[in-house]
This record gives C-alpha cells, structure tokens and sequence, in this order.
C-alpha cells in the first residue's frame, strides 16, 4: 500500500486579496504614510473575504503574518476564533493545513501586512532586523557584513564558480521575471530590462547587481483557507493544498556552512524526495514554479534542488526551455519579489491561486491545473504543491 | 572638538564570545575545542553540536585558513566601513567556516582556495579584529 501523502487535499484556498501594490509604492515615494501594517493587512483581509463570498464570522481560526501580532491582529479585525498563531508565508500555510486537518479548525484566515518601506525597516547595517533571532544577520557586524544581500553575494560567488555560471547566466533571472511583471497590471516595476541593462546596473554588494535584489515596498496580503468540503460548497474553482513537506539546516548556521558548503540544494533533494515520492508526480507533473526570491540566484538554485535541471544546467533551461513568457518552464509569473511586490513569499502564493484559477489574462499559462512553492530562507526548505 | 572616530560595529557579546574576544585583544585567537570529539566551535555556544558535550577548553588556534568565498560591498552600511570593502568567507585549519576581511593584497583572479594566515588589526577606535591575509 502507498504511503499516506501528507496533508493531501484536507484544505484548499477559498478566497485571496491585496492591497493596491503600485498605488501603496507611490504614495509612500511621495512621503504618505498610507497605513500601518495592520491597516494593510485590513484591505487586504476584506478582499479576499468578498473574493471568498463568505463574512468575517465563518472565520474560526487565524495565522498573523511575521510582521505583526498575532492577538493585535485579531483585536484590530474583530475575530474572536478558535485558534490561531503566528507565522512566515511557508509556516502559516503549513498550520492552516494542519490545523483543519486536526479539526482545530475550518476556516483560517491568514493576514499578511507590512510597513517596511514606509517605516524605514533596515535589512542591512546595525539595526538589520531579524538579528535576534537569527544570528548570521548580525554576527559577523564587526567585519562590516550585515546585510541580508551580504549573505547571498557570499553565497553565489562560490555557487557561480562551482557550477561554472557566468553573470549573463544568472542575469536571466531578473530579465525574466521582469518580462513577466511587464505583464501584470499589479506588479510595481513592469518595464522591460535587458541583459545589457542587467550587466550595467550598479553593484550593491558584488557579485549581487540591483536588479538582483528584491523590492522593499509596503502592502497586504490575505488569503482563507477552508476544509476540502466546505470549500467545494464555497466556491466554484477551490484550489487545493496536494501536499507540503520541509527539511532544515541549522548546523552551523551562523558560520554560513549550509549555504556555503551546498547551498541549500542537498535540503531540497530531501523535500523533492518527499514531495514527488510521495505523490508520484515530478518535475514533469508541475505546470507553475513558484519560488522565493528575495534575492535572484534563489531561482536557479531551487530548480536544481528539485531537479528541474540538473547542476550546471540553468542556463541550458533557459535557453532550450526558458523561465519567462513563452518559456516551457514558467518560474514566478506575476514578477516576484524582484517586480512584483516583496510581500515576503505571500504574493507568490496569490499569484499561484491566480494562475490556478486561470485569471492571469494575458500572462495566464495554458492548461495550469498544478503549481509548486519553494522557499529556501533561514535555511528551511520548504515546498508546496497546489493543484485544481 | 567633536571625536569623528567611527564607532566600529558592535560584537555580538554573548555568555561564551567573551573569552574569544578576550583573546582576540591578547593576539592569541582561541576558540572553544570539544573535549569528547575535539570538534572546535565557532561561533562560541555552551555545548558542541557535533556530540551535545557541554565539556570543552579553550585553545589557541593555527590561524591559517583558506578562502571559501569573498563578496565587495559598494553600498555603504556603517560609518566604520567606507566602501568599497571586502568581506571573505574563510575554513580555519582547524574546520569552521569564519567571516573575516582581507587584509593586504589581492589575489589577481579568483580568491577562493587561496590559503591565508590570521593577523590582528587595531581600528581607529582601539577594536581589535582578527583579519587575514594572503600567505606569499
């Protein structure tokens, strides 16, 4: 008998919204100060309740984003449920599941909401935040490194070396996504770059040019989560949670051994083991990658990891099969943190219930019915697969 | 008139860096040594995470090294690092990965798996900092 799939099909998405990403931009630029996190996490919220058709009492549990509390939240928005917790965008997905699986509860609200840009949050320099809990973002502060891009230029000098990868081969990742992002009416940089603009762009720590970097902008993000058959009464088109699986690295961590010595890839063999063994599908089976990219070189190094190329091969992905529009291999769609939004992993899952819905207009990808999430921060691998 | 010194970037002073630091400011770099598996630890922490023995001693390291990887900040962070500067990623011989800077010289080329040795630098404000440097 086949082993039991993890979390296979108990939850599925019911309901999205966010706030307005591009206005948000504009006017924190012109020295507004729109809202708060929380006030963010409000649009968001009733959105995504009018997309899910439902009002705010069928929610009886409730994940904060890691950028807010989790009982302010549920004091600003009036929800009194039955659990709930805080969590990242991998974290708070995977105890939504858990817990509607557990019966602790049916329908999760999950509420995403963040100042960062309007409130000068520092990801670099002696305020870098996250430094309390993890030690690498300050650690190494009396030799100048601090910042976040720090940890990844460190990372893909020694990467792009060992695979033999040249700075036009990685630059595709920021073309691509881009192109994409030209197609998508939501996303905050949507005009076209070249290789060539790629290759001219300023260093910010070398080898990491701009455009390798994630935005750093404000907004919201909701999404509603119910029990498989509720969401099939709920909704014409739920999309479901197949399956979710991570695996860890924390030996060594703040010495950079995990991301130095394999760059996280030997973490994601382990969940691609468990996500495809599990469910029997492979890269093959996925019609949508979705992935995590504060930084750009998190793409090529989670298609490697899960074998959607071998190691060494990015560029020959892109070139025979191609990661942007067109491409035989569409990775992050809407843009991603580098265009998009840097909502911190929870605009790709919009994007993903997006493409899975097939309400992508002209960036929409044909016959969408399975998409894959992968993160790799903090040294979590961590993926989901969606499916119609 | 005003001291414009930079005030070089904090350390991180937990229960178990202090010692290091201690030694660090006597240029005789020790690190925490396992006495159940001789791992070496770095950073400083109250028990090897090789076998769990939280019994260890404190021994002087060989201070020579290689580089693993390098990056160059051309963005400004902290007022004691103009840039540009270099940060490196470098293996003690004795097995733990550090962050470090190079001091000296530049390789022309790669830097990674040149072989450097320790040597302790004095800021303008008094910080003592363990950098490395390409071993001719």
């Amino acid at each position: 008998m086949a082993a039991k799939i993890p979390l296979h099909r108990s939850a599925a998405v019911v309901g999205i919204g966010h706030s307005d990403w591009r206005q948000d931009w504009n006017r924190v630029r012109q020295g507004e100060v729109p809202f708060d996190s929380y006030g963010y996490a409000t649009v968001a919220f009733q959105r995504a309740l009018q997309d899910a058709k439902i009002n705010a009492q069928e929610i009886d549990g409730l994940i904060s984003g890691q950028s807010t509390s989790y009982e302010r939240m549920g004091e600003v928005l009036g929800l009194n449920v039955r659990w709930g917790g805080l969590g990242n965008a991998v974290m708070a997905i995977s105890q939504a599941v858990m817990a509607i699986e557990t019966g602790m509860a049916e329908v999760v609200a999950l509420i995403y909401g963040n100042n960062q840009r309007s409130a000068k949050v520092q990801y670099g320099g002696e305020k870098a935040i996250g430094g309390e809990s993890v030690l690498s973002y300050v650690y190494h502060a009396p030799w100048g490194m601090t910042s976040q891009g720090s940890l990844y230029a460190m990372l893909q000098r020694r990467y792009a070396q060992e695979r033999g990868y040249t700075e036009s081969d990685l630059g595709q990742v920021a073309v691509s996504q881009r192109a994409w992002a030209s197609k998508n009416p939501h996303a905050i940089q949507q005009k076209p770059i070249t290789i060539e603009d790629y290759l001219a762009s300023n260093y910010v720590c070398e080898p990491l040019h701009l455009f390798d970097y994630c935005l750093i902008n404000d907004g919201g993000v909701a999404l509603i989560l119910a029990e498989s058959n509720r969401a099939r009464h709920m909704c014409d088109k739920p999309v479901y949670i197949e399956t979710i699986a991570r695996y860890d690295y924390n030996q060594n961590g703040t010495s950079l051994r995990p991301q130095l010595e394999t760059f996280y890839t030997h973490a994601q063999e382990k969940v691609a083991d468990r996500i495809f063994n599990a469910t029997g599908w492979g890269p093959e089976d996925m019609d949508l990658v979705q992935i995590y990219d504060s930084f750009a070189v998190h793409i090529p190094l989670a298609l490697e990891g899960y074998g959607y190329c071998k190691p060494g091969e990015f560029p020959k992905l892109c070139k025979e099969q191609g990661i942007g529009p067109g491409g035989k291999r569409p990775v992050n769609t809407s843009g991603g943190h580098l265009s998009e939004s840097y909502m911190q992993g929870w605009n790709h899952q919009i994007e993903m219930i997006r493409q899975l819905r097939g309400t992508c207009g002209n960036r929409q990808i044909e016959k969408c019915n399975r998409g894959h999430y992968s993160s790799d921060i903090f040294g979590k691998a961590f993926s989901i697969i969606y499916g119609c | 008139m005003e001291d414009k010194t930079p005030i070089s970037p904090p350390t991180v002073l937990g229960l178990y860096d202090r010692p290091m630091w201690d030694s660090i400011r006597a240029r005789a770099m020790r690190l925490q040594q396992c006495n159940q598996c001789l791992t070496f630890r770095y950073p400083p922490g109250p028990t090897c995470g090789s076998c769990l023995s939280i019994d260890f001693e404190w021994q002087a390291i060989s201070g020579k090294a290689s580089i693993w990887s390098w990056v160059v900040f051309h963005r400004q962070y902290l007022d004691a690092y103009p840039t540009p500067y270099n940060v490196i990623s470098i293996q003690l011989e004795e097995g733990p990965l550090m962050v470090s800077n190079l001091a000296g010289p530049e390789p022309t080329g790669s830097w990674i798996g040149q072989a450097v040795e320790i040597c302790y630098v004095t800021l303008k404000d008094g910080t003592v900092l363990p950098r490395f440097r390409l071993i001719q």
